[in-house]
């Protein structure tokens, strides 16, 4: 070991000043993937501990949330982040071997499965905004006893825009918060008036505009005699951990385009293919971390 | 042993061109980007020392506000602005990064053998994460403050008034987090992968082993504080309502995550601090440690027990008598392994040759603050006595014990320490003892007063002790304690502010520094003072790093070296 | 040497009660026991304090450095005296947490037979109340050898009711219920505080515990729960002044502005038939209409402060359920009539409830 790593004068250009053997630089970047995945893991423990406290509070929540999911759309992205986590190890393999082709498909074919996973994500939460399940004090209309109020300087709500309620601070303008003035979003319905979280008042759906029966069939749901309290807790939840989930996966979209680039320039051969192995770990773990939302937010 | 030769300085004659890391290149670019563990570590250490100037003005401002009884210079909301900001910047800028990120930085490498950290851009770029932290925590001053304490317990900092500045300073915590967690990364990996041969586990310094402990706490704990600020910013936002009682959520919820990183982080803060000790104190009795492995694995002991422990913070949240009394049970169960580093300290002076250098002398305030520190802590981790003194001036002065008289005052031996090895520069060890002795007096009076303080009922982060509902006795009581409490800051002041006057001169004007000036038997003592830019160009050859008996002095080069009467170098050793 | 003088003056007052050196006095059952259990600690403390820096000081001066010799020879590790040192001080801890848990389970486990009384905190004042309906604002009264359950509730966000005397405390927090319980052993007024940080006014956050023996206790907390009623109405502006403690932390009346407008500022208003600028731009006539209505909706109209900005308004909104209907037509009262209620220097007259109060036999 002492004569191979003084004698090493061929230092290829991958290989960095503080290294001795390309392999030595590779364990260290493996090493260095997995503590950071271990803290990746950890992050979402914190929001899967925070699952695991409010379903043992409340479990009622869970039960009557989870059924405004759709379980085809889950079950179809899951396939799809597994399939695409099969075409990013056929992508490192193709890279070990030095298969450039090989690696330029492979990547393609995950990103490919990455935008589908997203765009079906994107149906999914547009569904959930048209029907009003808003993360947060959106969810209710009013929610009264915060003396939250609707914000006298947005204009009037009319169909096809959201109108974001503004939370219970001193400022008083969209400027103030620092939202942009443009914040109307063009979906096809209102915010529907709710209740507060503490009380159990009859919903009033006058200002309501529907636009299709599926939004107007899930309506009624919210006005369901047995819609447990502070029903929002599920959504609040499901829309943290699902978009902390979107966020890496659009994190994970932007280290395959760079693969890709650096793929298509020839960086990468049988003997440095660090990076694309680094990218598949994060890939795998990305797609882990969904196996486990997809069962605890719509099958069980 | 070609290697030693040629960047050893020359004793005596005039000093060649040796090039150094210093002098490697030159220009404002050539630091700010940098990739050189060396110099990432200096500009750490200039960072981190310029925000604990910031922090410790904070606490100017508080310690004059509370001299005398009624309103001094600062209203309600400043004042509580001014403590939380004391307490953030200490905390989150200055505690938790000290020692890993700039000695660590500047010395873990040189220790191991290495000729940089395993990953110098994830070193640079954490460095730049901390910059932005800093200045977003910092900034908050300009966006209407942050009065709700370091700890940010919700419904406080979701309610409040001061929306920007809970957002910018949960981003920031956010962005140190990384930091933190990238350095933890960059450390574990480099003493896994970059030990060169010879190096085992067991030849590494004590100091190696404290950090690698510290890096697993840093991967392990600090990404839960990033989810807990992150749900904390997107329920200020959106009022998502898992803390919020209000919207159904639990805001002892919020206290569970927060603590389970921050307790953690108390040791992320301290075991660094133990680690430099173990070094101070060997080098300085010239003595072999005493149960290298003892204090060793009490270090990842330490590491281990501290993620199960953070409900001791929570006795009086509200939550159940049962989960009380299971945390206060495994607290107890860290006060061992600290016994042990202290017990074992104390056994390696003994039979030694001590030398009262400045670094020893901060090495032997730490036994006695430390000491202090964890015994007051037996008081506040059993139940019955927690009661009276939780959230009360006793804890102040246990933290302050642990954190400042154990973690800074390691810290700042440590600068001493290495200081030659850094700048190449000698300080006046007249003035580096005069400063220590002023702050070691300061630092009890500030803090001792107020155990008692806080144990005959004054509550911690009041912004007065007197007004139309408080009793004149309780006034006068309390206005004894705050009075001296108060004198002994200006005096540890007047102590940091004679550090930063030598230390500035010895820049310029200090003699130049031998390569091993106290006789350290560690890697970093057979490089130059101060190091080339690679460190080691080739792999240095490692023995037990506390046998000081191969070394002796050289009166011609004010330093040590290998013993002439020994056939080999150190490096054939 | 100048920090010894309060030392040595505090050793010279120790006692049985008086707390001696680190305590406050002490008057509830429990007390003796923490107490006891942090000497053992202190001592215990002491002891290793005294060894470790003992033994620290006499091998700093016998194995001082003389000349550049090395050192002795010894040994680097001896695992008898590493286990010895790992298990003396385990057993200790053990012992200590026994202690600790015993004292622990009396201060948490209340009698049944408790007398229970709600204490509620909020910004920046707490109130008490009791099983008769009487309320009382930063004042606790409890009877004397009696165990006495305090049912806590935050209104905003986390409290924690200290009574240091009596070595209790615990949080209140928004949205849980916790308790904690005291019997007082002797008559007497201990300070309370609160403990746990709440914001700007948290250092006012202040009250006492008045401790009486059984027959007074019964008396005054009769006296608290019917007092208002016994006002006739041309005194009720006089009872405004005693209501007025729950609003010391955000309303003046020498005119300076704090969380709140200064009623000073409201009375001259209100006097002069003048308006108010509110916070949204509009004004409104300040008359006893416009003082009912800030009373019972807090966040209806917000007042605008010298700057044109809006005051925080976070009053508490059920303010008026505390005050009762009496209360705020009282607290009205006040600041219609607050010329009559203060002296030459501004301040507020004294109003003793024995005063005011008229009892139901005596014609009004």
């Amino acid at each position: 070991m002492t004569t191979t790593a003084s004698t090493t004068h061929d230092h290829p250009d991958f290989l960095a000043h503080h290294w001795d053997t390309p392999k030595q630089q590779f364990e260290a970047g493996k090493l260095g993937m997995w503590l950071f995945l271990a803290t990746e893991v950890l992050l979402f423990g914190g929001l899967f501990v925070g699952y695991a406290v409010w379903r043992g509070n409340h479990p009622e929540l869970f039960k009557f949330g989870s059924q405004y999911l759709d379980t085809t759309m889950g079950a179809i992205n899951t396939v799809v982040l597994i399939l695409s986590s099969l075409t990013m190890a056929w992508a490192v393999t193709c890279a070990q071997r030095g298969n450039r082709k090989g690696l330029i498909i492979g990547l393609l074919l995950t990103l490919a499965g990455a935008g589908g996973f997203l765009g079906i994500k994107y149906v999914e939460y547009s569904h959930k905004f048209n029907e009003g399940w808003f993360p947060g004090a959106y969810f209710y209309d009013k929610p009264s006893d915060r003396s939250r109020t609707w914000d006298d300087n947005l204009p009037v709500p009319g169909a096809g825009q959201l109108v974001v309620p503004v939370p219970d601070t001193e400022a008083r303008s969209i400027e103030e918060l620092g939202l942009p003035a443009d914040i109307l979003v063009e979906i096809s319905t209102v915010v529907p008036p709710g209740q507060g979280p503490s009380g159990l008042e009859e919903l009033a759906l006058t200002d309501t505009v529907h636009t299709d029966d599926h939004a107007e069939h899930e309506m009624h749901a919210l006005q369901r005699e047995d819609r447990p309290a502070n029903a929002h807790m599920f959504f609040n939840i499901y829309f943290m951990m699902t978009g902390l989930h979107g966020l890496h996966v659009l994190g994970g979209v932007g280290v395959m385009i760079w693969l890709l680039i650096g793929a298509v320039k020839g960086r990468f051969n049988e003997k440095y293919f660090t990076p694309v192995d680094l990218g598949g770990l994060y890939w795998h773990i990305v797609d882990l971390i969904w196996i486990f939302l997809f069962p605890l937010f719509y099958l069980i | 042993m070609t290697t030693i030769d040629t960047t050893k300085p020359t004793p005596g004659a005039e000093t060649p061109p040796v090039d150094n890391y210093l002098t490697h290149s030159s220009g404002i670019m050539s630091w700010l980007g940098t990739l050189d563990h060396k110099r990432i570590g200096v500009m750490y250490l200039v960072s981190i020392l310029t925000a604990f100037f910031l922090g410790g003005m904070f606490a100017m401002l508080v310690r004059l506000e509370l001299m005398f009884p009624g309103e001094q210079i600062l209203s309600q909301d400043q004042y509580n602005m001014a403590f939380t900001l004391h307490g953030v910047i200490m905390v989150f800028l200055v505690i938790i990064p000290s020692v890993p990120a700039s000695l660590g930085n500047f010395v873990l490498p040189i220790m191991l053998g290495a000729k940089d950290v395993a990953f110098p851009r994830l070193n640079l770029f954490s460095y730049y994460l901390w910059v932005t932290g800093a200045v977003l925590a910092v900034s908050t001053v300009f966006f209407g403050g942050v009065d709700t304490g370091w700890t940010l317990y919700v419904p406080y900092s979701t309610t409040g008034t001061e929306m920007n500045g809970i957002l910018l300073l949960t981003f920031a915590v956010f962005v140190l987090g990384f930091s933190s967690i990238f350095t933890g990364i960059n450390f574990i990996v480099t003493i896994h992968r970059l030990r060169p041969p010879g190096m085992t586990w067991f030849r590494m310094p004590l100091f190696l082993w404290a950090i690698y402990a510290t890096g697993i706490l840093q991967v392990m704990a600090t990404p839960v504080i990033g989810i807990t600020v992150a749900l904390l910013a997107v329920e200020r936002l959106f009022g998502i309502g898992i803390f919020d009682p209000a919207l159904g959520g639990d805001p002892v919820l919020f206290q569970h995550f927060f603590w389970f990183y921050s307790h953690p982080a108390v040791y992320i803060m301290i075991l660094p601090g133990m680690g430099i000790i173990s070094e101070l104190i060997s080098v300085h009795s010239h003595k072999h440690i005493f149960g290298y492995k003892f204090i060793a694995f009490s270090s990842v002991a330490i590491a281990i027990f501290s993620f199960i422990v953070w409900g001791h913070h929570m006795f009086l949240s509200g939550q159940s008598p049962l989960m009380n009394v299971v945390f206060s049970a495994i607290t107890f169960s860290v006060a061992i392994p600290s016994a042990v580093k202290v017990f074992n300290w104390l056994a390696t002076l003994y039979k030694g040759s001590i030398s009262f250098n400045t670094p020893m002398l901060y090495a032997l305030s730490f036994l006695v603050l430390f000491t202090i520190s964890g015994l007051t802590g037996l008081h506040l981790g059993t139940l019955a006595t927690d009661i009276h003194l939780h959230d009360t001036y006793f804890v102040v002065a246990h933290f302050h014990y642990t954190m400042m008289g154990g973690a800074l005052i390691a810290m700042i031996g440590g600068i001493h320490h290495w200081w030659p090895k850094i700048t190449g520069r000698m300080y006046s060890e007249f003035l580096g003892r005069t400063a220590c002795g002023l702050i070691f007096v300061g630092f009890n009076l500030t803090f001792f007063t107020q155990f008692m303080l806080g144990s005959k009922g004054m509550p911690r982060r009041y912004h007065d002790y007197d007004g139309p509902n408080w009793t004149p006795e309780a006034t006068e009581l309390f206005g004894t304690y705050h009075f001296w409490s108060s004198i002994g800051s200006f005096v540890m002041a007047a102590g940091f502010f004679l550090i930063a006057f030598y230390l500035l001169h010895s820049l310029f004007r200090g003699k130049k520094a031998p390569a091993n000036p106290w006789g350290g038997r560690s890697l970093e003592w057979q490089c130059a003072s101060p190091p080339p830019h690679d460190n080691f160009s080739e792999p240095p050859h490692v023995g037990d790093p506390y046998d000081f008996t191969v070394l002796e002095w050289d009166e011609q080069e004010q330093g040590y070296h290998w013993r002439h009467d020994l056939k080999h170098e150190p490096g054939e050793a | 040497m100048s920090l010894l003088s309060p030392i040595f003056s505090l050793l010279a007052q120790t006692g049985r009660t008086d707390g001696g050196f680190w305590f406050p006095e002490s008057a509830s059952t429990v007390a003796p026991d923490v107490d006891f259990a942090f000497d053992f600690i202190t001592w215990i403390s002491i002891f290793f304090f005294v060894l470790i820096v003992g033994v620290m000081l006499w091998f700093m001066f016998k194995y001082r450095r003389r000349g550049h010799v090395p050192s002795m020879e010894s040994p680097t590790h001896n695992t008898p005296l590493e286990i010895t040192w790992t298990a003396i001080p385990m057993i200790l801890v053990v012992l200590i947490f026994y202690i600790g848990l015993k004292g622990y389970v009396n201060i948490t486990t209340p009698p049944e037979n408790a007398y229970e009384i709600e204490a509620v905190g909020q910004q920046w004042f707490w109130s008490f109340n009791y099983p008769n309906g009487a309320t009382d604002i930063n004042i606790l009264h409890v009877p004397v050898g009696r165990p006495v359950k305090i049912n806590l509730r935050a209104n905003d966000v986390i409290h924690s009711l200290w009574i240091p005397a009596f070595r209790v405390k615990m949080d209140a927090v928004p949205g849980r219920r916790t308790e904690l319980w005291f019997e007082a052993t002797r008559e007497g007024e201990f300070a309370l505080y609160c403990a746990e940080y709440c914001g700007t006014q948290h250092s006012q956050m202040v009250g006492k515990v008045i401790v009486y023996n059984q027959f007074e206790f019964e008396a005054k907390i009769d006296e608290l729960a019917n007092w208002l009623d016994k006002v006739p109405d041309e005194n009720l502006h006089r009872a405004g002044v005693i209501l007025y403690n729950r609003c010391t932390s955000c309303h003046t009346v020498d005119g300076s502005p704090l969380i709140g407008p200064s009623f000073q500022e409201t009375h001259k208003l209100f006097k002069s038939g003048g308006t108010r600028k509110l916070a949204d731009g509009s004004a409104v006539t300040v008359n006893e209409d416009y003082l009912r209505n800030s009373i019972r909706k807090p966040s209806d109209q917000i007042a605008a402060n010298a700057q044109g900005a809006a005051y925080p308004s976070s009053m508490t909104p059920n303010i008026a359920d505390q005050l009762g209907t009496r209360g705020v037509e009282a607290m009205i009262q006040m600041i219609m009539r607050l010329d009559e209620l203060v002296d030459d220097d501004g301040k507020l007259i004294e109003v003793k409830m024995a005063d005011i109060v008229v009892e139901a036999e005596e014609p009004q």
